[in-house]
């Protein structure tokens, strides 16, 4: 196999109406995270299970993997918490499988600013695509949903 | 208040002896202390490889001239776990940096293997996140240019 690493860097910007510490909520609680990173609104449309798992704590460990329906490819998610600093900053490393083949390993640091009344979320990703594999902007555009669906999640009171 | 940058820096450098020989001095845990751990200006309190897909790295350094550079006692500490090992080709690791117990970076880190003539030619990517109280950039690139220079002495005399 030829091997070759593609490294790849996105910065997203969001702001939020609610506060640092209800936007931070929303990760450091693993029922909270699910809601919105755990694909609940997809599978309450097709009735599965999530099997996200979230430690959150330095060292913990957090997974979700899912098969989508039109293509049979599971897609595996596996991170490990690296740093938290409460209602400020999360950084993470995690690995993207698709079936048993690796397609990315990546750093993924989440900083909460106050904004007004609000909080400006600021997520920068500094990864490695792995042999051939082509992202092709795939990566930014779903981080760009979960975020969509965090302020939907915050806007339905963030439960 | 936190404070959160991030950068990325590469290196590629020659070595004279073959892939197998140079992997080996990073998978081997005796030849990876003598040119990544050992040198003048600390003392090694602690020093754990497990060079394994999971497996972590960790190290202690107390600075001898600490009070005089760092203005206080000064231990270093570095932790890591290996995303990938492909033998002969590819490592890629993540680790985090502290001073004093504070946690000031998280990075990610390739290093590829390429067989180039006779010898290897190693190209070294790290994305980092540097915190409160970093290094920074510049320091990290010059810190891993010493390193990949001690790799090179410690090939040459054909350990």
């Amino acid at each position: 196999m030829q091997r070759s690493v593609s490294h790849a860097t996105f910065v997203i910007e969001r702001a939020y109406k609610q506060a640092p510490a209800k936007v931070f909520a929303a990760f450091a609680s693993a029922l909270a995270k699910s809601q919105w990173f755990g694909n609940a609104e997809e599978l309450a449309r097709t009735g599965e299970q999530s099997n996200f798992k979230s430690d959150f704590r330095v060292g913990g460990k957090e997974s979700i993997s899912a098969t989508f329906h039109n293509s049979g490819v599971t897609h595996s998610y596996d991170a490990t918490y690296w740093d938290i600093v409460e209602n400020e900053r999360i950084v993470i490393g995690y690995q993207m499988h698709l079936d048993a083949r690796r397609i990315s390993v990546s750093v993924g640091a989440t900083e909460i600013k106050p904004d007004g009344a609000g909080s400006k979320l600021i997520y920068t990703e500094q990864g490695a695509f792995l042999d051939g594999y082509d992202d092709a902007g795939s990566r930014e555009r779903g981080t760009q949903g979960l975020f969509d669906q965090l302020e939907r999640h915050l806007a339905r009171g963030g439960e | 208040m936190t404070n959160t940058n991030h950068g990325t820096f590469f290196i590629e450098r020659r070595y004279d002896a073959d892939p197998q020989r140079v992997f080996a001095a990073w998978s081997d845990t005796d030849s990876k202390r003598a040119w990544h751990v050992e040198g003048k200006g600390w003392e090694i309190r602690s020093y754990e490889l497990d060079f394994r897909e999971g497996g972590r790295e960790t190290g202690s350094f107390h600075f001898l001239d600490g009070v005089k550079v760092f203005g206080e006692e000064t231990t270093f500490s570095n932790e890591g776990v290996y995303e990938e090992i492909i033998p002969n080709e590819r490592i890629i690791f993540t680790y985090s940096m502290s001073r004093n117990g504070k946690r000031f970076s998280v990075s990610l880190a390739t290093v590829e293997f390429k067989a180039d003539g006779g010898g290897t030619r190693l190209m070294f990517t790290e994305h980092a996140a540097f915190f409160e109280g970093a290094d920074g950039l510049q320091m990290r690139e010059q810190g891993w240019q010493e390193l990949l220079g001690k790799l090179d002495a410690f090939l040459a005399k054909g350990a």
